[in-house]
C-alpha cells in the first residue's frame, strides 16, 4: 500500500484535501444525527397505541336548541349505537390516543404531596370503555355500571375507582402490585382505588414524556352540549357502520350536529403528520448531503485525474499496472475520507450533545458512528471509482508526449 | 537486447490512416549506446514508445531481451517495463508532490521490493547521481540538470537492462546537458544498454552508433559494432567515438 507517499503528496495540496475532508466530516455528523432522529420518529410512529385501531372510529355530537338534554341523549345514543348491526361496542369518551387533545393530571401517593408521583392522561369512559378501546385488561376487573358517574366540566369526576395502564402502575408502585392501591388524582382527595390494569394505552399526546401513562375514569363527561363517542365495529365492518351511524343518530334526535367521523387510523396519520414530515425532510437532507458529498468526490477526483494525466502516464511507464493506478486513487480517497471521518466522528458526538441539551433529543447510540464510517467509506469508494477507472485507462505513452 | 524486424505502426482514425513506422528493423546489442535521430515527425518517439512497451505495434516482430512481446497483455507489459526498462524523459516527468526519495521509490514499489531493499537502492542510486543529501527535497527545489539526474536515478533504481532516453537533454542548457550526457555515458560503461532518441547531432555523435529515421523507416545507420562476448569487458567506450572521457558524476 502506498499510504505514506500518498499522504505526503496530499499534504502538499492541503486545501483540496481539507475541503473534501470537511465535507465528509459534516456529512457524517449531520447524517448520523439526522438518521437517529428519523429512527426515533419512525419508532414513535410505529409505537402501538394499545387500542384497536383498525375497527374503531370516533365523532362528536353537538346538540343545539333550548334545553338540549345532553345526559339523556348520551344514554340514548349509546343504547342506539350498541344496537346497530356491525357494532361491537361503543362508549362515551373525551379523547383517544394520538388525537393531541385530552385531559391530563398528576397523581400523588400521599395527600397534599408537593410534587406528583406521575403524570397521566385521563380517559373518561363508561363501563364499556375498556372493551370499546380494545385495551387488554391484564389484572383486576372492568368498571361496573354503577361506578360510572355523570359529571360536567364544572363538576369533574371524583374517580373513586380507576383502571390504569401497566406502565403507570409500575411507575406508581415499582415494588409491588398496584391493584387495590389508593392514589390521589386530586391533592386533597378523595382517594381513587386502582381496580384494574390494562396492558397499554397511549396518551393523546404523541410526544408526551409520559406517553404510556393513562387512566380510565368511569364517568360521562360532556362538554356543554357536546359529547364524543368511540365506536368499535365488528372486524371488517367499520366503514359500513360509519355510514349508518350518522343517519341513525340524526333520525333519533335531529336537534344536533354530527361532526366528521374519524377512524383511529386517520387519527394516527394526523397525530404523526409532523413526525412523518420531519422524517421526509431529514431524509431529503441526508440524500442531498450524500449526493453532494459524492459529487464533490467525483468532481475533485476527476479534476485530479485530468491534472495528473502526465503523472499517471509516467507511473504506467515506470511499471504501474492499470490495477495499481486504480488502487492509487482509491487509496487516496480512502485516506481523505478517513481523515474526514475522524474529524466527523468528533463532530457527530458534539452535534448529538448539542441536540441533547437544546432539544431533548436522546443520546446518539454509539453504533451510528461506525456504521456511518462504513457507509461513507463505501460512498467515497463508489464515487471515486469512475474517475479512478478513467485514470487507469490513461495510456503509458502519455509519458512521452510533449504537449 | 532489442530486436525489431519489419515493424509496422499504423495510427488509424475514422478518416485517415497514418503509418508512423514502416518496415522498421533495428537490432541493439547488449551494452550498446545507440542514438536514434531524425527530424520531427519521423517516428523516433513512436519507435521509443514501442521499444519501451508504451504502445503496441501493428505488424512485424519485436523481441526484448529474448522475449517476444507481441500479444503480451497489459499487465505483462507493465511488469516487463518495470523489470527490464528504465525511462528518461525530456521533461523529466518527476512527480512534483513527492520528494526525491519517493520519486525514485515509485518503480520500486511496483516491483514489489520490501521497504529495506527499496531504501538501499534509493540511497545507492541517489548517491550515484550526487543527490544523496537532497532526498527530502522536492523536484521544484532542484535545477533542471538535478531533476534529470533524479529521473536517471529513478530509471536506474530497478537495475534495468535497457535505458530508453527521450531527448534527455532537450530541456537543459548546454552545461547541464553535458553533465547528464556524461552520466549516461558512465552508466553505459557500467553495462547498461542505452537507446537515446534525439534530434541533436552533437549528442548523437557521442553514442556508439547512430540510427537515422525518416518517415518511419531506418534510412541510415552505422554498422553494428563487433562486440566481444561481454560488452562490459569489451568496453564499448573504447571504440572510436567522439565521446569524451568519462567525467566525474557530480559535475
Amino acid at each position: 500500500m502506498e499510504i505514506r507517499p500518498i499522504l505526503s503528496a496530499l499534504m502538499r495540496s492541503k486545501v483540496s484535501m481539507i475541503l473534501i475532508g470537511l465535507q465528509v466530516a459534516l456529512t457524517l455528523a449531520i447524517v448520523c444525527n439526522a438518521l437517529f432522529i428519523i429512527s426515533e420518529r419512525l419508532e414513535r410512529m410505529h409505537r402501538p397505541s394499545g387500542m384497536n385501531e383498525t375497527d374503531t372510529f370516533w365523532f362528536v355530537s353537538t346538540g343545539f336548541g333550548q334545553g338540549f338534554d345532553v345526559r339523556g341523549t348520551m344514554q340514548a345514543d349509546l343504547a342506539l349505537l350498541r344496537s346497530l348491526p356491525g357494532v361491537a361496542d361503543a362508549t362515551t369518551v373525551i379523547s383517544v390516543p394520538m388525537s393531541e387533545g385530552g385531559w391530563s393530571t398528576g397523581i400523588s401517593l400521599q395527600p397534599n404531596q408537593n410534587n406528583s408521583t406521575a403524570e397521566t392522561a385521563m380517559y373518561m369512559v363508561d363501563a364499556h370503555g375498556v372493551s370499546t378501546y380494545g385495551a387488554k385488561l391484564v389484572a383486576g376487573r372492568d368498571f361496573r355500571a354503577e361506578e360510572v358517574t355523570f359529571n360536567t366540566m364544572d363538576d369533574p369526576p371524583k374517580a373513586a375507582t380507576v383502571i390504569v395502564t401497566r406502565a403507570l402502575a409500575e411507575r406508581l408502585f415499582p415494588d409491588g402490585d398496584a391493584l387495590g392501591k389508593q392514589v390521589y388524582y386530586n391533592n386533597e382527595g378523595p382517594t381513587s382505588t386502582i381496580v384494574g390494569i390494562v396492558e397499554r394505552l397511549q396518551t393523546p399526546w404523541t410526544s408526551a414524556d409520559f406517553v404510556d401513562n393513562s387512566t380510565f375514569v368511569p364517568a360521562y363527561l360532556p362538554y356543554a352540549t357536546s359529547s364524543r363517542y368511540l365506536v368499535r365495529a365488528e372486524p371488517g365492518r367499520r366503514d359500513e357502520v360509519m355510514g349508518a351511524v350518522e343517519e341513525k343518530l340524526l333520525a333519533a334526535n335531529p336537534s344536533r350536529i354530527i361532526g366528521k367521523m374519524k377512524t383511529i387510523a386517520q387519527v394516527r396519520a394526523e397525530g404523526y403528520a409532523g413526525d412523518r414530515a420531519m422524517a421526509i425532510i431529514l431524509g431529503a437532507v441526508i440524500f442531498a448531503l450524500l449526493a453532494i458529498t459524492a459529487l464533490g468526490i467525483v468532481g475533485m477526483a476527476s479534476f485530479w485525474v485530468a491534472q495528473r494525466t502526465r503523472q499517471i502516464g509516467t507511473r504506467r511507464a515506470l511499471g504501474a499496472t492499470r490495477g495499481d493506478i486504480l488502487r492509487y486513487f482509491q487509496t487516496e480517497n480512502f485516506i481523505i475520507t478517513t481523515l474526514g471521518l475522524v474529524a466527523g466522528g468528533i463532530l457527530t458526538y458534539g452535534l448529538s450533545l448539542w441536540l441533547m441539551r437544546s432539544y431533548q433529543v436522546p443520546r446518539l447510540p454509539w453504533h451510528y458512528v461506525p456504521v456511518g464510517f462504513l457507509c461513507l467509506w463505501a460512498l467515497g469508494q463508489l464515487a471515486v471509482l469512475g474517475p479512478a477507472l478513467r485514470a487507469s485507462r490513461v495510456p503509458p505513452a502519455v509519458a512521452t508526449r510533449t504537449v | 537486447m532489442l530486436t525489431m524486424s519489419h515493424l509496422q505502426k499504423v495510427y488509424r482514425t475514422h478518416l485517415i490512416e497514418t503509418s508512423a513506422l514502416r518496415d522498421f528493423s533495428i537490432h541493439v546489442r547488449e551494452g550498446e549506446f545507440v542514438a536514434v535521430t531524425g527530424p520531427s515527425g519521423s517516428g523516433k518517439t513512436t519507435f521509443l514508445n514501442i521499444a519501451g512497451l508504451l504502445e503496441e505495434f501493428t505488424g512485424g516482430e519485436y523481441q526484448l531481451d529474448g522475449i517476444d512481446v507481441h500479444g503480451l497483455d497489459d499487465n505483462a507489459r507493465s511488469r516487463l517495463r518495470n523489470e527490464k526498462i528504465g525511462f528518461i524523459f525530456q521533461g523529466f516527468n518527476l512527480i512534483p508532490d513527492l520528494n526525491l526519495f519517493d520519486n525514485v521509490d515509485v518503480p520500486l514499489r511496483y516491483r514489489g521490493y520490501n521497504a529495506a531493499e527499496r531504501k538501499r537502492r534509493i540511497e545507492e542510486v541517489l548517491g550515484r547521481v550526487g543527490l544523496a543529501s537532497r532526498m527530502k527535497h522536492y523536484p521544484s527545489e532542484l535545477s533542471g540538470g538535478q531533476q534529470q539526474r533524479v529521473a536517471i536515478a529513478r530509471a536506474l533504481a530497478g537495475t534495468p537492462r535497457l535505458l530508453l532516453a527521450d531527448e534527455p537533454t532537450g530541456n537543459l542548457d548546454s552545461l547541464m546537458a553535458r553533465g547528464v550526457l556524461e552520466l549516461l555515458e558512465e552508466i553505459n560503461t557500467q553495462g547498461t544498454t542505452i537507446v537515446m532518441v534525439t534530434h541533436d547531432p552533437e549528442l548523437a555523435a557521442r553514442a556508439h552508433r547512430n540510427v537515422h529515421v525518416i518517415d518511419g523507416q531506418v534510412t541510415d545507420f552505422d554498422g553494428e559494432p563487433s562486440l566481444r562476448e561481454s560488452p562490459r569487458e569489451a568496453g564499448i567506450g573504447e571504440r572510436e567515438s567522439p565521446r569524451a572521457e568519462a567525467a566525474p558524476l557530480h559535475s
